[in-house]
């Protein structure tokens, strides 16, 4: 019994189980809310197809019980006959025969009236939410009090006023707008409203045209014009148009911009600007329906009409026309907006302009640093040319007593001459063969004076390193031309052996000059203690078959102190006692500078011997 | 007798030729030099003339060229000219006995002006000369007996004491004094204490010398 009486109870609460499972079943079928969904032309005509899906996107996702959605296109739009809703009647009482809906949702005016017009048959007691029609096509006096409706307050002159402010050039707007009865409503509303623009702009309007000629004159219209596509549900010839298609085959053959009404426009050719929101409309519809749906009353809930939003633009649209975005109201939104190089590339062009931009401040581095070491460079070498030239010319000022000499001469020469002649002029017969000699004696004394201060013009001259052919004997003659009198003067011999044919060098005859002036005179200087007799330099010239010229000046002096070995050729080195130290140092940078080499060694017979070699011309050696 | 002749020295031959040719065109026989040695080799001091010589010259300069000169017993009167005229140079040619020292480039005016002052001084040089070679002829006719005579004569002494110094008796003095003056040419005393000064010949002097000095050969 016991046994019994507890295998009863086990199945009792099974039964409870169940039951309490099919109750829950049972009343979460009864929670179903039916909504029916009127579409006044068919699924798939904007704007109203947009709303809808809008709103039915929203109500599904947003209703915490499960919608059960009819959905039912009447077409009355199109054919608008009201003795033709008849079998749509039947066909929704059939549709909904079991439950009465629980929100019947018309799309657009003419679906609003079809309700209207059969809300006797179509569930009287049931809320309506008009959603997306016009507030002046369902004004409030047509409504009862199961009525409400989320609907559209389009500001017609909006559409122009953008259209003037993008483009004040206009001067003809073609209304794109189709031939339904809706239309033709639409027509009419707009013309009244467009009525005070017609003063600034010619307004056409293609109401009557078949879309095929709509093109064809869209496609021949003036610069100045646009084109208003309002609403083109069926053409003239009555030809539907869906879901605005015929809109992106307009834009493909206008030659004016397109604008638009709507954002269900937007990205299929129109420019933009004050547009109907069809998404808002749809959210704005669902917060109504859900709020039915719970219970409230409709009449109670008033919502607000449906404005424009905030304008918004095609970018492509607008580069196409060449509208400058500045036009735009402030705070518009541009949509389709090509992502500029900047934005796609931003961080690869950050990293190459910072490379470039690295490498530039190098470069520009770089370049200053090379342009200071050329100014550095240039301002030694004019230091170097300044100091070379005054070197010159302190040699020359040691030697002006016997260059004033070396003029003397031919000037007493010329004066002689000329007063021998005027003597000889003088005479009662003059000789006049003796008085021509004379006078060819004056003119070959004074080209000798001229050659006395050419060779001192040459090396007191200041300038530019030349690079000349040079002969090196020629070069040794004038220098001991110069140094004539000061030789006689010290009682010093010189000897020359010059080779014959010496190869021909290459280089600034001035600054070899001054090379061997020095050598010469610090040979002279040398043999200041010398005995007189044994005073004599040599200057030799010898072409060696390796393609260079030697030069040795030797003389027979006190030869090179030993603590001056090694400190020869650094500046401001003197073994003399009113010397500069830079006769020497200037002599090496020389013939370093013309590929030679400057030697000084003691001679094993006493003396010193000075000398250089200096690479043979190559021409004048192949020549040779 | 030979033409007054300008010996030329300098070693710038354009200014020889050019000097050689002024004095030429002024009358001069000229006598060019381009080397001192040449010259000197070749000088001969009894033609006539003045030496015009450069100071500057290799080997031999023209102040040691006129001391060569002097050295070689000629008295030929030199003009210098220097390319430079410094003054311890031309004190010392002045010193020497130069006529003038000319600096470069000479005015025919101060050259020729140099050269008339040089050919005075030779003329007179050349008259003193052959008047001394003409007292020295006379002297070189006396008989030593004469000639230490006249020296006693020149220092003032007596006959008596003449006889008394040479130990011999006053008439023989007398004959040896008129003698001798009669080979000098000469009449008084004083005329030839005159000539005596000129050729250098000193008083007697008891110690067998004259002034401390021999008495000069004749």
């Amino acid at each position: 019994m016991a046994a019994f009486s507890g295998m009863t109870r086990t199945h009792t609460v099974w039964w409870s189980i169940v039951l309490l499972f099919l109750l829950a079943v049972e009343a979460r079928a009864a929670e179903h809310r039916r909504v029916l969904m009127l579409h006044a032309f068919g699924h798939a005509y904007s704007p109203w197809s947009d709303m809808a899906a809008s709103f039915r996107a929203e109500i599904i996702g947003r209703s915490p019980e499960p919608i059960e959605l009819y959905e039912v296109s009447l077409d009355t739009a199109r054919v608008q006959d009201p003795n033709d809703d008849a079998p749509f009647v039947e066909y929704i009482r059939a549709l909904l025969s079991r439950r009465s809906p629980d929100l019947i949702v018309p799309v657009g005016a003419p679906a609003a009236f079809f309700v209207q017009r059969n809300r006797p048959q179509l569930f009287p007691a049931s809320p309506m939410l008009i959603l997306g029609a016009d507030v002046r096509r369902v004004p409030g006096a047509t409504r009862t009090e199961y009525d409400t409706g989320v609907l559209l307050d389009l500001d017609l002159p909006a559409y122009l006023t953008n259209i003037l402010q993008l483009r004040p050039q206009t001067t003809d707007i073609a209304v794109v707008v189709g031939n339904s009865p809706v239309e033709r409503f639409w027509t009419s509303e707009l013309r009244r409203a467009f009525e005070p623009f017609t003063d600034r702009v010619n307004i056409t309007w293609f109401n009557d045209l078949t879309f095929g000629e709509m093109q064809e004159r869209a496609a021949r219209m003036s610069p100045q014009s646009v084109i208003l596509w309002f609403l083109l549900s069926e053409d003239a010839a009555g030809v539907p148009y869906s879901e605005d298609r015929a809109l992106e085959a307009m834009r493909e053959v206008s030659a004016v911009p397109i604008f638009g009404i709507g954002d269900y426009q937007m990205g299929r050719g129109v420019v933009g600007g004050p547009l109907m929101q069809t998404k808002v409309l749809g959210q704005q519809g669902a917060d109504a329906g859900l709020r039915i749906l719970k219970g409230e009353k409709p009449s109670a809930l008033n919502p607000p009409s449906v404005l424009f939003g905030t304008p918004a633009y095609d970018s492509r649209e607008l580069q196409r026309w060449g509208i400058s975005e500045a036009r735009l109201p402030p705070g518009s939104i541009v949509h389709f907006r090509q992502p500029t190089i900047w934005e796609q590339y931003r961080w690869s062009i950050i990293a190459i302009a910072g490379i470039i931009l690295l490498q530039s401040i190098l470069i520009s581095y770089v370049l200053f640093q090379s342009r200071r070491r050329r100014e550095a460079e240039a301002e030694s070498a004019l230091q170097r040319r300044e100091v070379e030239h005054l070197t010159r010319v302190s040699v020359l000022g040691e030697l002006s007593g016997s260059i004033a000499h070396e003029i003397n001469q031919p000037l007493t020469s010329i004066l002689s001459n000329a007063q021998a002649a005027l003597h000889l002029l003088a005479q009662k017969a003059p000789d006049l063969a003796e008085v021509r000699d004379a006078l060819e004696d004056i003119v070959h004394e004074d080209i000798r004076a001229g050659e006395v201060i050419r060779r001192l013009r040459n090396l007191l001259k200041k300038g530019e390193r030349t690079a000349e052919s040079v002969k090196l004997n020629d070069l040794i003659n004038s220098t001991v031309g110069l140094l004539n009198s000061e030789l006689i003067r010290r009682d010093i011999n010189v000897k020359l052996e010059l080779a014959d044919n010496l190869p021909v060098t290459s280089g600034d005859p001035i600054q070899l000059q001054q090379v061997l002036l020095n050598l010469v005179m610090n040979a002279m200087d040398a043999m200041a203690k010398t005995p007189m007799a044994e005073r004599s330099i040599l200057i030799s010239t010898r072409g060696k078959p390796t393609g260079s010229v030697d030069v040795l000046v030797k003389d027979r002096g006190h030869g090179i102190p030993a603590l001056a070995n090694g400190h020869l050729f650094e500046p401001f080195y003197t073994t003399k006692e009113h010397g500069l130290g830079l006769g020497l140092t200037i002599c090496s940078t020389i013939i370093q500078a013309h590929g030679g080499k400057l030697t000084l060694v003691d001679d094993q017979n006493g003396g010193a011997i000075a000398g250089f070699s200096l690479p043979v011309q190559e021409t004048a050696a192949r020549v040779m | 007798m030979d033409k007054f002749t300008v010996y030329l020295v300098d070693d710038d031959a354009g200014v020889l030729k050019a000097l050689s040719r002024l004095l030429r065109a002024n009358g001069y026989e000229v006598k060019p030099y381009s080397s001192p040695q040449e010259f000197l080799k070749q000088h001969d001091p009894a033609v006539p003339g003045c030496a015009v010589l450069d100071v500057s010259m290799p080997g031999l300069d023209g102040l040691e060229l006129q001391q060569a000169l002097t050295a070689g017993g000629s008295h030929r009167p030199v003009v210098f000219i220097t390319g430079k005229g410094d003054v311890p140079t031309s004190v010392r040619a002045m010193k020497a006995g130069a006529i003038d020292f000319l600096t470069k480039p000479t005015k025919d005016t101060d050259l020729l002006e140099a050269i008339r002052r040089a050919e005075g001084r030779e003329a007179e040089a050349r008259q003193r000369l052959s008047e001394l070679e003409a007292i020295q002829a006379k002297l070189s006719t006396l008989t030593p007996r004469e000639r230490e005579v006249l020296t006693h004569v020149v220092a003032g002494r007596l006959n008596k004491q003449i006889a008394g110094d040479l130990g011999t008796v006053e008439k023989t003095i007398k004959v040896h004094r008129s003698r001798m003056m009669e080979k000098m040419g000469l009449r008084t005393v004083a005329d030839l204490v005159r000539m005596a000064e000129k050729v250098q010949i000193g008083p007697y002097w008891p110690n067998g010398q004259l002034d401390g000095r021999p008495i000069p050969p004749p």
